[in-house]
């Protein structure tokens, strides 16, 4: 499907072109909690699949029971193990929730298609636009539940009936991961070959001005306010002749 | 880069300590799943046993 929207949509490009000035969107206590996040998303994800496919059409019946037994063994054991480090959700939540509160703005950006739907229509947005907003409420809701039904899969014994809640922890571990790892799908596209200098936020931590103003306009002039962010008038070395 | 090789880092490290945790705690599944009026019959040589 993500392939599909690329061809049809193509890759989001700045309007205005680099401007060449710069200005820090995410500190580095920042990136690390998001890419600690995201490398324990692509772990559990993997592992997580197989836990709901690779039994009944995926591994098993192509390969075997053998490498299917292997392979989830090998998996259990990241799966566990990462599963079990919950400051992640925690630093998203003490560090993003400020700018992740819905207001009257999100409106707006759901009305625009999000500026992504139709070409050349930018609505304004504070730091995180709405479907930012979403991503950060289903990380943090979804990635509580998914860690809370794990820890039930870690210790099955604690509920009475083994049996039946161990089944339930298991389905429940794998919808929380199947509704977790489709919007986080879309993050990654839009945050790589989906939107031209989008990654940079989160490679370099510092983000093209023109960028920042077409897609987070409101943020831009709140940094502007505070004098941390260049304007259109900040002097910038200009290239020799 | 420098920031995305430490949170991996990091992950590794703080998936091998928990491991240490979870091994000393976590109980095998002949324990776990079986009462005091269980019997487990050829132990080491059947699925529940210890090996």
């Amino acid at each position: 499907m993500l392939a599909i929207f690329l061809g049809v949509r193509g890759r989001i490009r700045i309007h205005q072109g680099f401007s060449g000035t710069t200005l820090l969107r995410f500190a580095s206590f920042e990136r690390f909690t998001h890419w600690l996040t995201a490398s324990c998303f692509v772990v559990l994800a993997l592992s997580g699949l197989n836990i709901s496919f690779g039994r009944s059409s995926l591994i098993l019946p192509l390969f075997g029971a053998d490498a299917f037994a292997a392979m989830s063994t090998y998996a259990n054991t990241p799966t566990t193990f990462w599963r079990s480090v919950p400051a992640r959700p925690r630093d998203h939540v003490l560090i993003w929730i400020k700018d992740n509160i819905p207001g009257k703005v999100d409106l707006e950006w759901f009305k625009q298609g999000g500026g992504v739907l139709f070409k050349g229509r930018h609505p304004p947005a504070t730091r995180f636009n709405a479907g930012q907003k979403g991503i950060f409420g289903i990380v943090i809701i979804g990635g509580a539940l998914m860690s809370l039904s794990g820890w039930f899969l870690l210790f099955p014994y604690i509920p009475d009936n083994v049996d039946d809640d161990a089944a339930l922890d298991r389905d429940s571990c794998c919808d929380c991961d199947a509704v977790h790892r489709c919007p986080c799908l879309a993050h990654i596209y839009i945050g790589t070959i989906g939107m031209e200098g989008a990654f940079e936020a989160m490679g370099s931590g510092e983000v093209d001005l023109n960028w920042a103003k077409e897609h987070h306009s409101l943020w831009v002039a709140e940094e502007q306010a505070k004098s941390q962010a260049p304007s259109e008038n900040t002097p910038r070395a200009v290239p020799a002749e | 880069m420098k920031v995305f090789i430490a949170a991996l880092v990091f992950a590794v490290i703080a998936a091998v300590c928990v491991s240490f945790v979870l091994n000393s705690i976590q109980m095998p599944s002949s324990v776990a799943f079986t009462t005091s009026g269980a019997r487990v019959g050829d132990p080491g040589n059947n699925l529940i046993g210890p090996s």
